[in-house]
């Protein structure tokens, strides 16, 4: 649970902190349109740059974004891995033939066999990394000894190289950029901006004071929640059951169990905050005031202006270059 | 004066028991009043019907001589404050400040106004270092005196504690029953509901429920007296109570023994 760092306000003093929450969610979303205009690969490494110094004039140590990013690595080795292996334009960079022989069937049994038994064992990840890396080389058919099974072509291009990055960096870039405005806004002025820019949805009859106010319990029961699940998890624990282990099925069985109570318990609650709220004299809909108030400064039409000016820069480059 | 008025309430559940059966009962102003009783005895049912949570079947509730029907009902909850007994579902705000304000937010209270009223409750309460701290970071007595706060900045006449104590540490509970002393001395109505005796003895007047309907109801003394009534209750007497129960039946007349344990069981 640790690593997921959105929503996980670090205190600090530098300019970003001072900004109106209004100002980073405008300045976010324009920043992240203009990461969608860029096309070109150099250009969408300047703005990684650009986020960079961002990241470094505002004092957020690099770490922590990289800490931020790591939930979502799966999904950047997904998408790269299938943007190189199906764009096939531009000049080739590697052309390989993948087989399939009985020697490499032998290796990869092994190296399950090894995880299999090992893995209660070894804590130490590089040996796991070894194991990956003996198994990559393997299905490369870098050494295919033994009789061949079957075969195939894997082909690379320059066009999907530089697209799968292309969208690699694109990714990063938007990340950091909300991990930014995660780590430098408190939830309650997060919220608060979130509310006060809703506030035109008013006009379509959708009242964004109700949404904020949603955003708001549901971010202050989180750590309520979590609490509950692991006092839910130490009592299913002490009657037997392990959550690190088991089949699929059993698994599955220990979610529900999990589940099942944490549901009653979050009705329950609700209920019970329900009447709180009610009988203080809170009315959905009803015109409220406001403790908390947001001030906006010149250094947030600044920043405003200078990302739509990057804005205005990325619609050129990508109309005229 | 009577500040609230309720005649021959009745509500129910489910259509074959009735969870309340004609109550009636008057308090006064500036009264505090122990409602008494096991779990299902209806004491948090009635809690809820005078603040209007619950719509009664049958029977008028008057606050300050305004009936509480659906139109009166938000006049009514400007009156009457509730501490519920869960510390962690009657947390609205994000922050300790947040939640002290939610109740004058919705009153539409002046904003510098309710900065001036946050600092003055949450330093009555004790919590004046905290205003910036999340729930989960206080304890469950800090919760409640948080809802304390909120509940005294919206200037209620009357508060309701609902088991307000009983998920607390003994600690976090005395604390509290020395709030509500507090509150009660400086005027407030108070209305405490509970199933702990000792938390009953200092109120002016108690009224025992048992299964829905009004077994007693007197002066605090009166009722601490009628023997029958309390093991009619099925309540858990105080020990220095019970003292003074088994010297009777003893026929042990040594007036000061009885004194002390009169006293004690008091909370004196």
């Amino acid at each position: 649970m640790k690593n997921i760092i959105v929503g996980q306000y670090i205190p600090g003093k530098s300019f970003l902190y001072k900004m109106d929450p209004r100002s980073k969610i405008l300045a976010l979303f324009i920043l992240m349109v203009s990461a969608f205009v860029f096309k070109d690969i150099t250009h969408i490494i300047y703005m990684l740059l650009g986020v960079l110094v961002i990241l470094k004039i505002g004092g957020i140590p690099i770490m922590r974004i990289a800490r931020g990013l790591r939930p979502i690595m799966i999904l950047l080795l997904f998408t790269f891995t299938f943007q190189v292996l199906f764009i096939k334009t531009g000049p080739v960079i590697l052309d390989t033939v993948l087989t399939l022989t009985t020697i490499n069937i032998g290796i990869m049994i092994l190296a399950i066999v090894v995880w299999y038994y090992t893995r209660r064992y070894i804590k130490s990840k590089f040996f796991y990394m070894v194991l990956v890396i003996v198994g990559i080389l393997t299905m490369l058919s870098l050494f295919t000894p033994g009789t061949v099974i079957s075969s195939s072509n894997l082909t690379i291009y320059e066009d999907g190289l530089l697209g799968a990055s292309f969208i690699m960096v694109r990714l990063i870039i938007i990340v950091t950029l909300s991990t930014i405005l995660t780590l430098t806004t408190k939830p309650t002025d997060l919220n608060l901006g979130l509310e006060r820019i809703l506030k035109p949805l008013n006009l379509v009859k959708i009242n964004s004071e109700e949404i904020a106010l949603i955003i708001s319990i549901a971010l202050r029961y989180i750590p309520t929640l979590l609490d509950e699940a692991n006092k839910i998890m130490l009592a299913q624990a002490s009657r037997g059951v392990d959550f690190t282990e088991g089949k699929f099925k059993d698994k599955v069985m220990q979610i529900i169990s999990l589940l099942v109570p944490m549901f009653i318990i979050s009705f329950k609650r609700s209920d019970d905050l329900a009447n709180a709220m009610e009988a203080r004299s809170f009315v959905p809909g009803n015109k409220r005031t406001r403790i908390h108030i947001l001030s906006w400064q010149s250094r947030d039409t600044l920043v405003i202006v200078f990302c739509l000016l990057v804005l205005t820069a990325t619609v050129v480059v990508r109309v005229y270059l | 004066m009577n500040i609230i008025e309720i005649t021959d309430l009745s509500f129910s559940y489910r259509e074959d028991v009735d969870a309340l059966h004609n109550v009636n009962l008057t308090i006064k102003k500036g009264e505090w009043i122990s409602v008494l009783g096991h779990n299902g005895s209806g004491k948090s049912t009635l809690a809820k019907l005078i603040i209007g949570l619950l719509k009664a079947d049958s029977g008028d509730i008057f606050v300050d001589g305004i009936l509480l029907t659906e139109e009166t009902v938000h006049e009514i909850r400007r009156k009457i404050g509730i501490v519920f007994q869960n510390p962690d579902n009657q947390f609205v705000g994000v922050t300790v400040e947040d939640d002290i304000a939610f109740g004058m937010e919705n009153l539409n209270f002046d904003r510098l106004d309710m900065i001036k009223k946050i600092d003055e409750f949450s330093k009555k309460v004790n919590m004046n270092e905290y205003l910036k701290k999340e729930p989960h970071e206080l304890s469950g007595g800090q919760k409640q005196r948080v809802a304390i706060a909120g509940i005294l900045a919206m200037d209620t006449d009357i508060i309701i504690f609902d088991e307000a104590t009983a998920m607390l540490d003994p600690k976090g509970r005395e604390s509290i029953m020395e709030y509500i002393r507090e509150l009660n001395k400086e005027g407030k109505t108070i209305i405490t509901i509970t199933h702990d005796m000792k938390e009953a003895v200092n109120s002016d007047r108690i009224i025992i429920l048992k299964d829905g309907e009004v077994l007693a109801i007197g002066e605090t003394n009166t009722i601490l007296n009628d023997k029958e009534t309390l093991n009619a209750s099925n309540l858990e007497l105080l020990l220095p109570l019970k003292l003074l129960y088994k010297l009777d039946e003893a026929n042990i007349k040594n007036e000061k023994v009885k004194d002390i344990l009169w006293q004690l069981s008091l909370n004196k």
